[in-house]
């Protein structure tokens, strides 16, 4: 049995099918007229061999066939409770657990030494760069192997990679500024004057990029004449809240990415190919260890209670990998190429957001600290991240 | 505290791994062990069903679907626009219109419209531009006794040049080749019929595979003197469609639609002889052939002689190769026959003879030296005449 998806550019009636090139009785459903861009479901009974390659064409009204190949026959899974526990297991494989233990690095990085803990910024900076870019790899193949033309499929996975980066960046931006506001309003809701300069500072902010918390003290000190105590306080979340931002950020980033990911498995799987590489799926495992650590990083320095700490860590952890486990379940139960391609061209414009956040929180680290902006450390630690990914590529 | 997180990090990793590959072997087991076991499983669809597939071939799959069920092997489709009536065009000879000359001899007189503006339906849903002779493929069999004398008034309907080029013995200036006829000309062909046999006919114009893959083509048949041992005598004309042209045929027939004798299957009188006319016009494949099931047939290569050449049950014909088979059936029953390169036959190129004890509204016309029946007889005929509707 086999069951596949056309998308045409124009209204076509399929009038026969073929496994093969040689002619088969077939039901299209729900009809064998297409519209444009519209899809159809063509079942073919037939004793397929599981493991045999097959092509099977589909030769329109006007005489003319097309042809798809498929590497080799497998039963398609079937959306049922064991299907559903083995995609879940896999995400949780996959995605969860890896990145919850990458978190462990967590103790490691707290205790460091400022330049060490550049290069481990850094050396995020590099994993993430490179998924990003592996990412939209990943979409290129898609494009070419498996969506037709009239999508054009690569000039779509720029425009979402674009508005995505820009988004996040809008609403990491004020998802800061709107925390910086709400804590500083609860320490000091004695002074209306202050609340009102804090939130002209949030507009301000909005509309410029991204600024360093030295600049919006100056600034807010010009536009109100509040108090010091307003202005440290401001400082301190500031700190404080623009990591966690930053991890925040970069736990979506890799939840979108690793969604992506779990497409890919669960397509695996619909294509029948995961009972000859549980081997993938280790690989893909080992490689997510590294994100664990692109989350840590940014927040491994700010002081807090580790009680609160390890249930941020495990919060964003969770954002990180459970995407992993509705991506198995769509990839599994209804791939869509196009669906791939947005998803996965989102996950890279979050990852690239996440890369320019951490690129002005390195800098902004490093001007703090006396050595110059492009050390060593962030150098070797670049370098570092984008070879590890390399590497635990290589084992897919 | 670092070390004791990292080793219960690696504890888990492990420990979920194992985990999840026996998952994997125990699902994945399931699945071949279905596929293995269970090879009639049914297709259920979402909506209420109300058609089934697959279910003509034993062991196969069967289906059911409330979509589009597109089967040209086992559905019958009544179609407006067919290519031709293979039912009709099986046993329909024409003998023209009969005069005779002042010296005493048979005058058959035929027209031929050449056109190659037609869309025709080739298959059930698919359509195709085909080059006819007088709106079908294949076009009319005509036929003819040695030394008959034949007059075709041929005209070319068409939008490019054409010509009428048949076998047999005639002069240069017969022959179709070298003087082509424009569109809107017309040219009287006329020639002695000789020798007896069966011939191809078809447009010799350049590019000539293009012409003749096109459909510019049809069976002429010159009957001995004294005439051969009657027969339910019937004509096949083996051929393709290249529809994406592509030079490869996307399509294989006997008779111009594939698959028609599979739902049609072709009723015989057991213990009958059965003569059939036999013409390959394929193009693009050098060879074909044609298997006859569970019997064995006496072959006259080119109809040219009244001694056959061999005993066999298949006959392979190079392209305008054609020849005469005469076979009866022993036992009642459905028998197939098909291209032996399983290829065509996979691709329409297959039929079926059923096989009656006794059929008795066999119509006694359509038996070999019965009075002529006759579409061509009108004189010039400029409208192309109108196929009717088929079921294919």
């Amino acid at each position: 049995m086999a069951s596949i998806r056309n998308t045409g550019p124009l209204e076509i009636v399929v009038s026969q099918a073929d496994i093969n090139d040689r002619i088969q009785p077939a039901a299209i459903e729900p009809s064998n007229s297409i519209t444009r861009l519209g899809e159809a479901k063509v079942m073919i009974p037939f004793p397929w061999i599981p493991g045999i390659p097959y092509e099977i064409g589909i030769t329109t009204s006007d005489g003319t066939r097309f042809s798809k190949s498929v590497e080799a026959a497998a039963l398609a899974p079937t959306p049922d409770a064991n299907q559903a526990l083995l995609f879940t297991s896999l995400g949780v494989y996959v995605g969860v657990i890896p990145v919850l233990i990458g978190l462990m690095w967590y103790p490691y990085i707290r205790r460091i030494s400022i330049g060490k803990y550049s290069f481990f910024l850094s050396l995020t900076a590099g994993l993430l760069i490179f998924l990003g870019i592996d990412a939209l790899l990943e979409v290129n193949e898609i494009v070419n192997q498996n969506l037709a033309a009239v999508f054009n499929g690569q000039a779509l996975s720029v425009l979402v990679t674009i508005s995505s980066f820009i988004v996040l960046l809008y609403t990491s931006e004020r998802l800061t500024q709107r925390a910086i506001e709400k804590a500083v309003l609860k320490k000091n809701n004695h002074s209306l004057a202050s609340s009102s300069s804090v939130g002209k500072l949030g507009k301000s902010e909005k509309s410029t990029t991204e600024r360093q918390g030295g600049e919006i003290y100056n600034k807010s000190a010009k536009i109100s004449s509040s108090t010091q105590e307003v202005q440290i306080q401001l400082q301190r979340y500031q700190q404080l809240l623009k990591p966690l931002t930053i991890s925040m950020m970069i736990a979506i980033g890799i939840g979108l990415h690793n969604f992506g990911e779990g497409l890919a498995i669960g397509a695996a799987m619909l294509l029948g190919e995961v009972a000859l590489s549980t081997f993938l799926i280790v690989g893909f495992t080992l490689h997510n260890t590294t994100e664990g650590l692109a989350i840590v990083a940014p927040i491994a320095k700010i002081e807090r209670s580790r009680r609160m700490m390890i249930r941020r860590l495990v919060t964003m952890g969770l954002i990180a990998g459970v995407p992993t486990i509705a991506g198995t379940w769509i990839g599994g139960f209804l791939y869509s190429p196009i669906a791939a391609v947005i998803f996965l061209s989102v996950g890279a414009g979050a990852i690239f957001q996440v890369v320019y956040s951490l690129i002005s929180w390195i800098s902004h680290h490093q001007k703090s600290a006396p050595s110059s902006p492009l050390s060593g450390h962030v150098i070797a630690g670049f370098i570092t991240g984008l070879l590890i990914m390399y590497l635990t590529g290589l084992l897919l | 505290m670092p070390r004791h997180l990292l080793l219960i990090g690696l504890l888990t990793f492990i420990g979920s791994s194992i985990i999840v590959i026996g998952l994997i072997s125990g699902v994945y087991k399931d699945f071949i062990l279905n596929s293995l076991s269970d090879n009639n499983t049914v297709i259920s669809s979402t909506d209420s069903s109300d058609a089934s597939i697959g279910g003509h071939v034993p062991g196969y799959p069967i289906g059911d679907t409330s979509g589009t069920i597109i089967d040209p092997i086992d559905q019958v489709v009544d179609s407006q626009n067919s290519v031709v009536d293979p039912e009709k065009y099986l046993r329909e000879f024409n003998y023209g219109r009969v005069s005779t000359t002042p010296n005493g001899t048979t005058l058959r007189e035929f027209t031929l419209v050449a056109s190659d503006q037609l869309v025709k339906e080739i298959s059930p849903g698919v359509s195709y531009n085909v080059w006819t002779f007088n709106g079908t493929v294949p076009g009319p069999t005509i036929r003819a006794t040695e030394g008959d004398v034949v007059r075709i008034n041929f005209v070319n309907n068409g939008s490019l040049p054409h010509s009428l080029h048949t076998h047999g013995i005639h002069p240069a200036e017969m022959d179709g080749v070298f003087e082509m006829i424009s569109p809107g000309g017309k040219f009287t062909y006329e020639f002695v019929a000789e020798p007896f046999g069966v011939f191809p006919y078809h447009c010799h114009m350049t590019p000539l595979e293009e012409h003749i893959a096109h459909g510019l083509y049809g069976v002429y048949i010159v009957d001995p003197k004294s005439p051969r041992a009657p027969a339910d005598e019937m004509v096949m004309v083996m051929n393709g469609y290249d529809t994406d042209f592509d030079t490869e045929n996307n399509f294989y027939t006997v008779n111009g639609i594939p698959y028609y004798y599979m739902h049609h299957p072709i009723q015989i009188e057991k213990d009958k002889p059965v003569r059939l006319y036999l013409v390959n016009m394929l193009e693009f494949d050098p060879l074909n052939n044609f298997h006859l099931h569970a019997n064995m047939f006496n072959y006259y290569p080119s109809g040219t002689s009244l001694q056959p050449d061999e005993l066999t049950d298949i006959i392979s014909l190079n392209q305008g190769e054609r020849g005469i088979m005469e076979f009866k059936y022993k036992f009642p029953g459905k028998y197939m026959f098909h291209a032996h390169k399983t290829e065509f036959a996979e691709k329409g190129w297959m039929g079926t003879f059923f096989v009656d004890d006794k059929i008795a509204t066999r119509n006694s016309s359509q038996i070999d030296n019965s009075p002529f029946y006759d579409t061509l007889n009108n004189s010039f005929v400029t409208k192309i005449p109108q196929t009717s509707g088929a079921r294919m």
